[in-house]
């Protein structure tokens, strides 16, 4: 958050007022700032139009752990130290696959589970960025950068009222 | 769907979103009861049995054990199988249930992920003590170093079980740890207690609830549950090839992945219900977890126990009809009958009949039959686990070689340690985190009343 920005933030009650104000505004050409929920709602993160291409990037881990284990294996079975067992391969591919199944799945959620604290902005020691304490607990809250919402403040604080917002009020980030 | 009018509501009462923060975090911010401090005393004594008996092992060895070279996996074998068992529900509930979109899945997936970590953690302990010198266990892990044949054997279901217990572990407790990140926000925000505040805030990392928070939230957990549900069903076929590959009668069989996976299914399940109850009637957490939630894991339980009844029956079977006298003989008369016949029909009994109480609804809606009935199962899959090891071991193919396996003092000390670090573990649950995931709750909330619009043509379904 960049400092002193001034807000505007509108405060619901419940999920559908929240999604229906939400909409409306979307409608009026009204830049949403940011929306904090209690809980996901896919209307909300469908609209504010974000996207993530975490499952993408999850794919991509497999193909890499795939490759590696399937390669380290035949590289250490094969090429390093070949042993002998009364005539059988050394590649013995079949039985690699257990161990590339069950490695893949870790590296998968490991570097899965990196991304997410790097993009989502979640990691150890990170200060919150509280915009109303109640976002997390039973309040649906809708924030407007006063310089960039693209409408008036009588205009869209009579907007999220006509739409149940229990609450409306400005902010200053510090 | 919880949309019909079969299933019944998932939350009694009529509940606002702060009310159910407020009642779910009731335990936390309450005054620790009494039965608290005493169960957490018994569970500390036995924890102390486990490591003076593990100070034993360690000190003086494996010799300290029954275990005899023809029985050569005793109790730790067994418990280790029995606690991986039942560290199968959480992922099975979170992710099977995630899939099958089932609703209910919410008030209790919480309790079975928290139980699916700390049982993992008993579980791992006894191969690594088993192991003999366990602090050069680092010894499995492949990498290059100056021993003899520098790879571990990659071949070795040995080692597959190393992986996959090792992966299991560490996926099953970020996935629950992540799962507890907008709760512990929620406490955060909503504490008194400027300590609370200071903690729980630590751990939530920062979260506030954000879109993009929540999108990318959402990413993650499609990606974990999706890959972790083939965990579940890896970790124990793994566990089972352990038996599988080798040529002893009785474990040399191809029913064995699947049995083994539905078994842990089974037992974790069991476990979960021991838990609810005991979350229901002593932290009042019952109009989250209601009696039909109790009632859906007990139907799951009847189908389950009809699946471990066929596989006990066509173990059974094929040792019959492969016309293998040494199969023959380890079911019929070193099962069925014969010196480990109490064994053998404490299995049968408890997870194969007793279950089948629950298709009766009077039992389902009766919280201390199901406790006492979840309680059997437990010991019924013990029993399983004994079965498998010790018959199959103690009379194989050469009669010269057969010997008798008793446990000795330092094996139930240590299997009791792991009991009294299981209650330790999961009153610690109890005490400090969320019993019931607080977000997925409220999301759920609004399918509460009960809804006839799938009567309705053109109607849609609202999954999640």
């Amino acid at each position: 958050m960049i400092t002193n920005r001034k807000y505007l933030v509108g405060v619901f009650d419940d999920e559908h007022t929240l999604k229906d104000a939400f909409q409306k505004a979307l409608d009026k050409g009204v830049v949403i700032e940011e929306v904090y929920t209690p809980y996901p709602i896919h209307e909300i993160l469908h609209g504010m139009k974000n996207k993530t291409n975490i499952t993408t990037a999850a794919f991509f881990y497999g193909l890499f752990a795939v490759v590696m284990l399937i390669g380290g294996m035949y590289y250490a079975a094969v090429v390093d130290w070949p042993l002998h067992f009364g005539g059988k391969p050394f590649n013995t591919f079949p039985s690699f696959i257990v161990v590339t199944i069950v490695a893949t799945i870790l590296t998968i959620t490991i570097l899965t589970l990196f991304t997410f604290s790097a993009r989502a902005k979640i990691f150890p020691g990170k200060k919150e960025e509280i915009i109303d304490i109640r976002a997390t607990d039973d309040k649906f809250i809708i924030l407007l950068d006063q310089d960039k919402m693209g409408i008036d403040k009588p205009e869209v604080t009579k907007l999220f009222q006509a739409n149940g917002a229990s609450e409306v009020y400005e902010k200053e980030s510090n | 769907m919880y949309k019909t009018d079969v299933r019944g509501k998932l939350i009694d009462g009529e509940k606002s979103l702060s009310q159910i923060s407020q009642e779910i975090l009731a335990p936390i911010d309450a005054k620790v009861p009494k039965w608290w401090y005493i169960a957490m005393g018994i569970s500390l004594v036995m924890l102390a049995l486990g490591v003076k008996s593990i100070y034993i092992t360690l000190t003086q060895g494996i010799g300290t054990w029954g275990v005899n070279s023809t029985v050569a996996w005793g109790w730790e074998i067994i418990n280790f199988v029995w606690w991986i068992g039942i560290g199968h529900a959480g992922t099975a509930f979170s992710i099977f249930l995630l899939i099958l979109r089932q609703k209910w899945r919410t008030a209790i997936n919480r309790a079975a992920e928290a139980m699916t970590v700390v049982a993992v953690f008993c579980a791992a302990l006894f191969p690594l003590m088993h192991m003999g010198r366990p602090w050069l266990f680092f010894y499995i892990f492949p990498y290059p170093n100056t021993r003899g044949p520098l790879w571990v054997n990659f071949n070795s279901p040995l080692f597959w079980d190393f992986m996959a217990i090792s992966a299991y572990l560490l996926i099953s407790a970020s996935f629950w740890y992540f799962g507890m990140v907008p709760d512990f926000a929620t406490i955060r925000d909503t504490t008194k207690s400027k300590i609370k505040k200071a903690i729980y805030g630590f751990f939530a990392f920062g979260w506030v609830g954000s879109s993009r928070e929540w999108l990318r939230y959402e990413g993650l957990a499609f990606v974990l549950g999706g890959i972790a549900a083939v965990l579940v069903v890896s970790v124990h076929s793994i566990v089972s090839t352990d038996f599988a590959v080798s040529i002893e009668p009785g474990w040399h069989t191809t029913l064995f992945p699947p049995y083994f996976v539905v078994g842990a299914i089974f037992s974790g399940f069991a476990m979960v219900l021991t838990l609810v109850t005991l979350m229901k009637k002593l932290y009042k957490m019952g109009d989250f977890i209601t009696e039909n939630h109790v009632d859906a894991v007990c139907r799951i339980l009847v189908f389950i126990s009809l699946i471990m009844g066929t596989a006990y029956i066509t173990e059974i079977f094929i040792a019959w009809y492969s016309g293998s006298e040494y199969e023959m003989y380890t079911f019929f008369k070193n099962r069925i009958t014969g010196e480990y016949a109490i064994q053998f029909w404490g299995m049968f009994i408890f997870n194969a009949l007793l279950p089948q109480l629950f298709w009766s609804r009077k039992v389902r809606r009766n919280l201390w039959v199901v406790f006492v009935i979840s309680l059997f199962i437990n010991l019924g899959m013990w029993f399983e686990r004994f079965n498998i090891v010790v018959t199959s071991l103690s009379k194989n193919y050469l009669p010269a070689s057969w010997a008798e396996y008793h446990p000795t003092f330092i094996e139930i000390g240590f299997f009791i340690g792991t009991l009294g670090m299981f209650s330790a573990g999961v009153l610690l649950f109890f005490r400090y985190i969320p019993q019931i995931a607080i977000s997925e709750v409220k999301m759920i909330s609004k399918y509460n009343t009960q809804q006839t619009d799938h009567l309705k043509p053109g109607h849609h379904h609202d999954y999640e």
